[in-house]
């Protein structure tokens, strides 16, 4: 029997997506020694990689793009429309967004593109385009607002996986409203048999030597006159040390950016592996592992063959893909078995647990869906609640999905809550009663 | 006159009959307000059995099912496989009862009654098994068994039973119209004259002209026999089945529900199905959803034998209604299941005929029984069915699927899926990946799609819509509820049928509802999971910006 080690730390980090992430950087940035503990990669690896914060709820359908609010009003008016939202919730400390941001793009350099007053459109492999506070350099190029010139969609021969003569012609519409001309090619990069690759396996492909190479030299050869960017689909490479993006785009002279896309995403992957080196880079020690026997700050917890006594913790699990909100016949919290009661939509607020799921989901899918949006319930200050409305426990906060009241996966607030309540919750863990 | 018959309805007795019909030469429309098999059809049991639960009320219903079983068996081959039943003998007390062992004794006798049925439809006889040999063969089972009977079953994919039989139908001159509804059979003097219709995709309103009417829309035909000033009495009743991602067992299980109904658990295809509830319902047929009581009943049903049951991952609830002939009175299992024609003349819509009741397995002498009285209505003389020998599309020969694996560049489970949803077209639909090798792509892994199937399905299976494919493919309808496979089969779906890209979203959207409602009331653990994956993954589909 191996004895564990034992650490001690002021702020402890539980889960290593976004929000935990964010949280350890900001309380480490704060001056605290802090451990992350995590089980997987987070469910931050599965998003597309470029970071929503807020779909204005009141824009007008067809209204310019250039019309677009910025990211902290657009916040602010969903905050006033939707008050089971954690942006609502927060109250003031909402106005800390711009802050958290900026922090997150500093954290992440080589990876985000430095953010811009207003969202970056971003086309989809649906051929629609969606507003992203944050994105990576790889796709910030295919800004709808950006582009000098006509955009092309790129489609690689060989390969079902997108179809640009589509996406093309649905981007198209954009025109209307500020948007570029644009167009598709195919392009034969020549790297042999593609057709049954899955995009993991393409984006593998792409890392070899001279492949990025091979498709940005087939991008030029196909590209129309007047072409100003190109898009392609979110393949480019696994890791962001391969800086395939970069090598296609230096071959094919012209800027390259990827679509945003479903699962898997290979710009989500990337965004996951720079949370990693984040971490690593700020001196954050991060272990590896369920925790175990956990019974709130102060008192030690295992996790692997390590105990960690922290006075302060961050709780950053997710939602339902992080396993920071689990369903079994009841909803819980497994952690700490905190009370699962927020959610958003007719059912907030209730004693969630026990209801069945039918009676937590309504019968039209798109539209808000207490089951999908529940989780922890907290107050401005992301200290989670019990359940008679307290805090449930001294030093205790939380971050990210595992925060009720939004549905994290599909309603364009995800990341954009992440990062701001992770930097919130971390400050707020470096330095109790500090400004708090 | 138009046609000489128009059946309403594309269900296993509507595209029965149609096939029936055009193959005895007579010039038919079919109108389908959705796309095959959607009512009490797609969602029965998908069971080609004998009927052994009617043995006792209604013997004929059991020769019926168990003759034609053996037939469809001769004209699908590929689209059948083998449902051995183990039917426990259980005792609520420690130690057997008197009560307990005569109980058991009937179990024996009566499935050794069933047992002279078994030739007509290929099945092998029933077996007693001693406890010990009831363990070996189904470890999953609670304690305390005593032993157990056997009796073999057929499973079918119910959905695509349906939809051969329109392609055949179709094969032989019939004119097909899925999502065009029939909104009002039209008489004149006594006699029906048509119908008028609508098509639900394109708006196009029309009439068709026959002079025989038959009206085979299952659980919507008195509200549209109301609507023509006709009456069709029925009880429907709705049945809801679970889903699980795998098998939980090796062989169907024979059970108790909480009330002592029967029910069952049983290996279909590469999943468990737990069914099935049994309660009238008074509702709109179009907006039917499992709820989470009957959920939970036939969850507790199902591990009151199989406890495993309790913590499996439901993938889906979904449910149909029956078209029971009507009776004030009975309890919903007692209601017979045979099958009434009703004549319309007696509403003074001669040339009318409603199908009530009925069995999946017996459609195709359903449907023989009907065209013969068509041909009588319409004053032709007889002439003999053949749907009984002649075989389905694709049914003519079940490939090898090792074989096929090694001549193409799919892997041999894919193939056997293709081989299992399409016989012999299995070989045209690899056929694809020669013209273009990106066909190969598995869309599916869950279901085993390929790219040149969902290619294949919407040239030649009359798709319309993108949903459709749930039923002639089943893409979506796994536990992966359409992560990997719903954008890639709209954009192909797309360009096949020349969409929009509105529309290719729209049919996106309307393929995920569909899921969306069937899985519903059973989210829950790893399908919860599974569920805000999917959102993730469609959010920007749905995108309003």
């Amino acid at each position: 029997m191996v004895s564990p080690r034992a650490v001690a730390a002021e702020v402890l980090v539980v889960g290593g997506g976004m929000a935990g992430t964010i949280a350890a950087l900001a309380a480490r940035e704060a001056g605290a020694r802090v451990v992350l503990v995590r089980r997987a990669p987070g469910a931050t690896a599965l998003s597309s990689g470029a970071v929503g914060v807020a779909p204005d709820p009141f824009a007008l359908p067809g209204e310019p793009l250039r019309a677009a609010r910025g990211p902290l009003e657009a916040a602010r008016r969903l905050a006033r429309l939707r008050p089971d939202h954690p942006y609502a919730v927060l109250g003031d400390r909402l106005e800390a967004l711009p802050d958290a941001l900026a922090f997150a793009t500093r954290a992440l350099a080589p990876l985000l593109a430095p953010p811009l007053e207003r969202p970056r459109f971003l086309a989809t492999s649906f051929g629609t385009a969606v507003p992203a506070a944050l994105c990576q350099r790889s796709q910030a190029a295919g800004d709808l607002l950006a582009v000098g010139g006509a955009l092309v969609v790129a489609g690689l021969a060989g390969h079902l996986g997108l179809d640009a003569a589509l996406v093309a012609a649905s981007l198209e519409r954009y025109r209307a409203r500020g948007g570029p001309p644009t167009f598709a090619v195919e392009v034969d990069a020549g790297l042999g048999e593609l057709g049954l690759l899955r995009p993991h396996e393409l984006a593998r492909r792409l890392e070899q030597p001279g492949a990025a190479e091979a498709l940005g030299a087939a991008i030029r050869a196909a590209l129309p006159a007047g072409a100003g960017a190109v898009l392609v689909a979110p393949v480019l490479g696994l890791r962001p040390e391969a800086q395939v993006p970069e090598r296609v785009a230096g071959a094919a002279g012209i800027a390259v950016a990827e679509l945003l896309a479903d699962v898997p995403s290979m710009p989500g992957v990337r965004l996951q592996a720079a949370l990693e080196a984040a971490l690593a880079a700020a001196g954050v020690e991060v272990v590896q592992g369920a925790i175990q026997g956990a019974t709130g700050p102060g008192a030690p917890i295992a996790a692997g063959a390590t105990e960690i006594t922290a006075a302060r913790w961050v709780l950053a699990t997710g939602r339902f893909v992080g396993g920071g909100i689990a369903r079994r016949g009841t909803l819980r919290e497994p952690a700490l078995g905190l009370p699962v009661q927020a959610a958003e939509g007719r059912e907030a607020g209730v004693d969630l647990a026990a209801r069945p799921a039918a009676s937590l989901t309504g019968a039209a899918r798109v539209g808000p869906q207490p089951l999908l949006s529940a989780g922890l319930r907290v107050d401005a200050r992301l200290r989670p609640l019990d359940a008679r409305g307290r805090p449930a426990a001294e030093g205790l906060h939380a971050a990210g999905a595992v925060v009720g009241g939004h549905e994290h996966a599909s309603d364009g607030t995800g990341l954009g809550v992440a990062i701001l309540t992770g930097y919130l919750a971390g400050r707020a863990a470096a330095r109790p009663g500090g400004g708090e | 006159m138009d046609y000489d018959v128009i059946i309403l309805g594309g269900g296993v007795n509507g595209t029965g009959t149609a096939r029936d019909c055009a193959m005895r030469g007579l010039r038919v429309l079919l109108l389908e307000k959705a796309d095959f098999g959607v009512g009490a059809s797609g969602n029965s049991s998908g069971m080609i059995h004998g009927g052994i639960r009617y043995m006792l009320s209604d013997r004929h219903v059991t020769a019926l099912a168990c003759r034609d079983s053996g037939y469809i068996q001769r004209i699908a081959p590929h689209l059948l496989f083998r449902i051995p039943f183990l039917m426990p003998f259980t005792s609520r007390a420690e130690g057997a009862t008197l009560r307990d062992r005569a109980a058991w004794y009937a179990t024996e006798v009566y499935v050794g009654t069933y047992d002279l049925f078994q030739p007509l439809k290929h099945g092998k006889p029933s077996t007693r098994l001693s406890a010990e040999e009831l363990y070996r063969l189904e470890p999953g089972l609670r304690p305390g068994l005593r032993g157990a009977v056997t009796l073999d079953e057929w499973g079918i994919d119910a959905f695509r039973l349906c939809a051969l039989n329109a392609l055949s139908a179709r094969a032989h001159g019939a004119e097909l119209r899925t999502w065009t509804a029939g909104r009002e059979i039209l008489a004149e003097g006594g006699r029906v004259r048509g119908v008028r219709f609508r098509d639900a995709l394109t708006g196009e309103e029309g009439e068709a002209r026959a002079p025989v009417v038959f009206n085979a829309t299952g659980a919507w035909s008195p509200a549209l026999a109301r609507r023509s000033g006709a009456a069709v009495p029925m009880r429907p009743g709705k049945g809801v089945h679970l889903t699980l991602d795998r098998r939980y067992s090796n062989y169907g299980v024979i059970l108790s529900a909480v009330d002592g109904r029967q029910m069952f658990v049983m290996p279909h295809e590469d999943e468990s199905i737990v069914g099935t509830t049994d309660d009238d319902y008074y509702g709109d047929p179009d907006d039917v959803e499992a709820t989470n009581d009957e959920v939970e009943y036939l969850v507790e049903g199902a591990a009151s034998l199989l406890p495993g049951v309790r913590n499996a991952r439901i993938t889906r609830a979904w449910c149909g209604l029956r078209t029971t002939i009507y009776a004030y009175g009975p309890n919903e299992d007692a209601l017979s299941r045979e099958h009434q024609l009703h004549d319309g003349a007696a509403f003074g819509r001669a040339g009318l005929l409603s199908l009530v009741g009925g069995k999946l397995a017996s459609y195709r002498a359903q449907s023989q029984e009907v065209t013969d009285r068509i041909l009588a209505l319409l004053g032709r003389a007889p002439v003999p069915c053949r749907t009984h020998e002649e075989p389905l599309p694709g049914g003519d020969e079940v490939p090898d699927p090792a074989a096929l694996a090694r001549a193409h560049p799919v892997a041999a489970p894919i193939a056997a899926r293709l081989v299992y949803r399409h016989g012999g077209r299995a070989r045209e639909i690899l056929r694809l990946l020669e013209e273009d090798p990106r066909l190969g792509l598995v869309l599916c892994r869950d279901e085993g799609i390929l790219a040149a199937e969902v290619v294949h399905c919407v040239r030649h299976e009359q798709v319309r819509r993108l949903q459709d494919l749930r039923r002639r493919c089943r893409l979506a309808v796994g536990a992966c509820a359409g992560l990997d496979c719903a954008r890639v089969a709209a954009q192909l779906a797309g360009r096949e049928l020349g969409w929009s890209p509105e529309q290719v979203r729209a049919e996106l959207a309307d393929l995920l509802d569909a899921g969306w409602r069937e899985r519903r009331p059973i989210l829950d653990g790893a399908q919860l999971v599974q569920e805000e994956l999917v959102r993730g993954a469609h959010a920007a589909a749905g995108a309003p910006w």
